[in-house]
């Protein structure tokens, strides 16, 4: 009996031990790197609550050097994950970093504070095209981050140049296409491929577009919105419903094989942007992060670390000549004229829930 | 109450509940019955490890796509160490998972010794109360917690993720241990306690022995559920307080690179020297104590 | 000896701390969800407001998420789930039960923890990174099917990934401990001389197990069911990971609730119609064993 009970307090111990040791480890190595460079003195600290990839740590290091804030960040995966957080109202971000439609939703539930320009002046450095959007008029709430397009790749060797919706409802392709498992996305490729907008809340037309899905469910392989491009690139579907940046990772390794294409139907403008939380403890340091990420050298580094497209002008002097010429990342204007952004649908999204669990319970 | 004088005798009893109790006696299977047993049992754990060996497999992979094989490299591993936020995921994961074993188990077995011995009044109410968290949907439950914290204004961090999963891990220890308790001879414990035992004496050296293999499988079960909980840690874990899948399902959306695997690799292998470990330390002589062979 | 039913104030004492941690971080945050089930759902997701509590409460709007739950169309998202996860446990306890036996009765002491230990190790794992792994050896260019192709099996690939049978195989990998660790803990303490008893007496090895092994080791059996058999219920990543996220559980369903379609009122209803659902289901089997004279697992 006594073996087990020492058996067990040995088990605990040494995880406890080793627990303790690589805590000290990080705070060893923190507190190294802080005395290799002379600090400001101590200026607080800035909890910042983003995407997953979306900030090298060197950037945030860069910071933390110039200003003494210290950087706290954690990441979640979706915009209602971030709500939730927030609506608890004792999560302690100073910073969250939600999609076009989730500011608007954050902005009705008076979970994010305006920003005051004046405090802000790098925003000159932000491109016209993406400011002062439907969901956020004159930009009160919100800058633009990261911005992309929702299209598809495919296996270009195999199945040749494709431009349309209509190669993901082609029976030809059965068993070989990947659809997001994200309600809107893909009922909003239906709609484009039946020339309506994404945001279309007719119920008769929702119905043609969840009648069409169901026809095409048989075709699908599978739903997924995390390892999409992946999965194309392993070669275990031929065309792939996606984000522009990841699949633009996979495309760039295999040139010749896979492509990515935003259809001429039209496809999803989707915006990732920087907001303050009205609860935030650190609306300064918030905002000397803010003019730090929109100068222009910190904001090259930011999109070559991370290959999405951000909204900064001056910055594209700096950033990598494969990234800024890659029309995936970085679209013609003609592209971004074809797509549209996601709007919040209010009371219409219980119709089309209803529609999608019919769609997958089939 | 009892007595110095008593302490022989106590110790005679001691001694002795290993034989008292039911234990396997030589009478074993026919041998070829336990090759059939240990056939079967061999497959089952090559069917749990074959995903655990591609897992450590790709973390040599030079590709960082998980599906292509591109050679072998340990560059993975090297890239860990320089990953602060996995390696604070790791740290964070750990502490939860121990704290949460430590107080969910005591906590728990306290409940299925109550349950199994004694008779009170909500005995009832105590055993629906104890189901619940089993039956009752993780999503559920993890948003009714960050709801409360924010009605209760407790601020959400990595104690918030503590509380949360001390509060569904207790009804796995409570099953477990109550399982083992089923049919419990009382008259074990009445005997030591007319022998002058008491009661911390008896349960320390009567009712615990019986119980412990069901304490050691509903600790085991903790320790599993609590390092791999995704759904309720991600709604209360608050700045700092990610955890280790909550880090990795994070990084789901841009591509999980093979340093997840390193650092599954890394913990598979912390796990399996501390069990060697706790086996060597089964093995001393000198660890040995009240029960002998 | 017969139980003598004396309250014990041990007992009290005993259950505190679960109803302090269980009541205050568990039962009051349900209450709250249970209340929020009866609302509806505002605009943006949150609640809408009610303007007259009376009338909503009076006319029985109050469960309109409880009746939309019941439509066809969500019946038989549950009769999948409980299918699923019905066959789930049946699968786990039979692969369960033999190594449970094997650890618990032929390893010898000193290696009973390591042996169990082994069985836990791997869900130490991430659980991602497992399912990962399974994905990786059941495609169509995947281990299983290079190692079926390479010894001849078979001569096309079989195409496993992104079906049902994945996602039963990721659902028994994934509750195995579930099974095993009860059900160890019950057949540890078996009293093999009974065994021998049961033999000697003149039943068969088979009449043995089911008449003597197996109504001994019911407490385990019986907790085994209970952790594999209502997690599987409400679970959901293995099925769309695996399973091409092509059928929708309940799991999926109450996970679409919370947060997509951000209806929590719908998505707590659907939650709390499952646990009365299986409460009862305990309930039932309670009073059974109660009224037959067994002592009460439960």
């Amino acid at each position: 009996m006594n073996r087990n009970v020492a058996a067990l307090g040995a088990i605990v111990g040494a995880v406890l031990v080793i627990s303790g040791v690589a805590g000290l480890a990080g705070c060893a190595k923190k507190a190294g790197e802080t005395l290799a460079v002379t600090q400001p003195k101590d200026a607080g600290k800035l909890n910042i609550y983003i995407w997953s990839a979306y900030l090298p740590q060197e950037v945030l290091d860069k910071f933390t050097a110039q200003t003494g804030i210290k950087v706290n960040f954690d990441t979640y995966d979706s915009n209602e994950a971030l709500l939730e957080k927030l609506q608890s109202g004792v999560a302690d971000y100073d910073l969250v970093v939600p999609s076009d439609y989730m500011v608007r939703i954050l902005v009705a539930e008076k979970l994010i504070q305006p920003l005051d320009h004046a405090k802000l002046p790098n925003m000159a450095n932000l491109d016209p095209r993406f400011l002062d959007k439907d969901f956020d008029p004159r930009n009160a709430y919100s800058l633009p981050y990261f911005w992309g397009t929702t299209g598809f790749g495919y296996n270009k060797a195999k199945l040749g140049a494709l431009d349309s919706w209509q190669a993901l409802f082609d029976p030809k392709n059965k068993g070989r296409i990947l659809m997001l498992d994200d309600m809107r996305e893909v009922f909003g490729a239906a709609l484009k491929s039946m020339g309506k907008s994404e945001n279309e809340t007719d119920p008769a037309v929702l119905k043609q577009a969840a009648d069409l899905l169901k026809k095409q469910k048989k075709l699908v392989a599978t739903y997924n919105s995390g390892d999409f491009a992946n999965i194309l690139a392993a070669g275990d579907v031929d065309i792939a419903h996606g984000y522009n940046g990841q699949i633009a990772e996979v495309v760039a390794k295999e040139p010749e094989k896979l492509a990515y294409v935003v259809p001429k139907e039209g496809a999803t403008l989707w915006m990732d942007n920087v907001c303050i939380p009205g609860k935030a403890r650190n609306v300064e340091n918030a905002y000397k992060f803010l003019n730090f990420i929109m100068e222009p050298e910190v904001n090259a580094e930011i999109v070559n670390g991370v290959s999405y497209a951000s909204a900064n002008v001056p910055a594209r002097k700096f950033i990598q000549p494969e990234i800024l010429n890659d029309a995936s990342i970085y679209p013609s204007d003609e592209v971004i004229g074809r797509c549209e952004f996601l709007e919040d649908i209010g009371d219409t999204t219980t119709l089309l829930d209803q529609y999608w669990t019919e769609i997958k319970a089939q | 109450m009892s007595t110095p004088a008593d302490a022989p005798r106590v110790e005679l009893v001691a001694r002795n509940v290993g034989r008292l109790a039911p234990v396997p006696r030589p009478a074993r299977p026919v041998s070829w019955e336990r090759r059939l047993l240990g056939w079967h049992s061999l497959l089952v754990y090559l069917f749990l490890y074959i995903p655990i060996v591609i897992l450590i497999l790709y973390s040599f992979n030079r590709s960082k796509q998980t599906a292509a094989w591109e050679g072998l490299t340990l560059d993975w591993y090297l890239r860990l160490f320089h990953n602060d936020l996995i390696l604070r995921a790791v740290k964070n994961s750990l502490i939860v998972a121990v704290i949460t074993t430590v107080v969910a188990t005591v906590i728990g077995t306290l409940a299925a010794l109550a349950l199994a011995r004694g008779s009170f009044r909500g005995k009832g109410a105590t055993q629906a109360a104890l189901y619940l968290p089993i039956i009752i949907p993780e999503i559920v439950v993890g948003a009714a917690l960050v709801t409360f914290f924010g009605v209760a204004q407790m601020r959400l961090s990595l104690t918030t993720v503590v509380i949360a999963h001390v509060a569904f891990c207790i009804s796995y220890v409570a099953i477990v241990v109550r399982a083992r308790l089923a049919g419990f001879d009382r008259s074990l414990e009445e005997a030591a306690s007319d022998l002058g035992a008491g009661p911390w004496d008896t349960f320390r050296r009567v009712t615990l022995p019986i119980i412990l293999p069901g304490i050691v499988a509903g600790a085991l079960l903790v320790f599993t559920l609590s390092i791999d909980d995704y759904v309720i840690t991600s709604f209360v874990a608050g700045v700092g307080a990610t955890t280790l899948p909550i880090q990795i399902y994070s990084m789901l959306k841009v591509g999980v690179t093979p340093e997840v695997n390193a650092v599954s690799t890394l913990l598979l292998l912390l796990t399996v020297v501390l069990i060697v470990i706790a086996q060597r330390l089964q093995q001393d002589p000198t660890a040995q104590g009240g029960i002998k062979k | 000896m017969p139980e003598k039913k004396r309250r014990s104030v041990a007992a009290y004492f005993q259950v505190l701390p679960t109803w302090m941690v269980l009541g205050c971080f568990f039962l009051l945050p349900l209450v709250i969800m249970l209340v929020i089930s009866f609302g509806q759902r505002g605009t943006y997701g949150g609640l809408k407001p009610i303007a007259d509590l009376g009338a909503y409460f009076g006319s029985g709007e109050f469960l309109a998420n409880y009746r939309r739950s019941i439509e066809p169309l969500y019946l038989s998202i549950y009769w999948r789930s409980l299918w699923m996860a019905i066959v789930t446990t049946v699968l786990c306890l039979v692969v369960s039960y033999p190594i449970a036996y094997y650890i618990a009765v032929v390893v010898p002491v000193r290696f009973k923890n390591l042996f169990l230990g082994l069985v836990v190790i791997p869900f130490w794992t991430s659980f991602l990174i497992r399912t990962y792994a399974w994905m990786l050896i059941l495609r169509t260019e995947g281990l299983l099917n290079t190692v079926l192709l390479a010894t001849g099996v078979v001569d096309q690939p079989l195409n496993l990934l992104y079906t049902d049978f994945a996602v039963m195989i990721g659902l028994v990998y994934g509750e195995l401990p579930f099974m095993i660790l009860p059900l160890y803990a019950s057949l540890e303490k078996l009293d093999l001389s009974l065994l021998e008893a049961s033999l000697d007496l003149g039943a068969n090895k088979v009449a043995t197990f089911f008449r003597v092994t197996v109504p001994l080791t019911m407490p385990g059996i019986v907790a085994g069911i209970i952790l594999v058999f209502i997690p599987s219920i409400g679970q959901f990543v293995v099925s769309d990971l695996l399973g091409g996220a092509k059928s929708i559980l309940a799991g999926n369903l109450i996970q679409n609730q919370f947060a997509v379609a951000r209806n929590k009122p719908f998505g707590s209803a659907i939650a709390f119609e499952l646990t009365a659902v299986v409460l009862i289901l305990l309930l039932a089997y309670a009073m059974y064993t109660k009224r037959k004279g067994q002592e009460v697992l439960l």
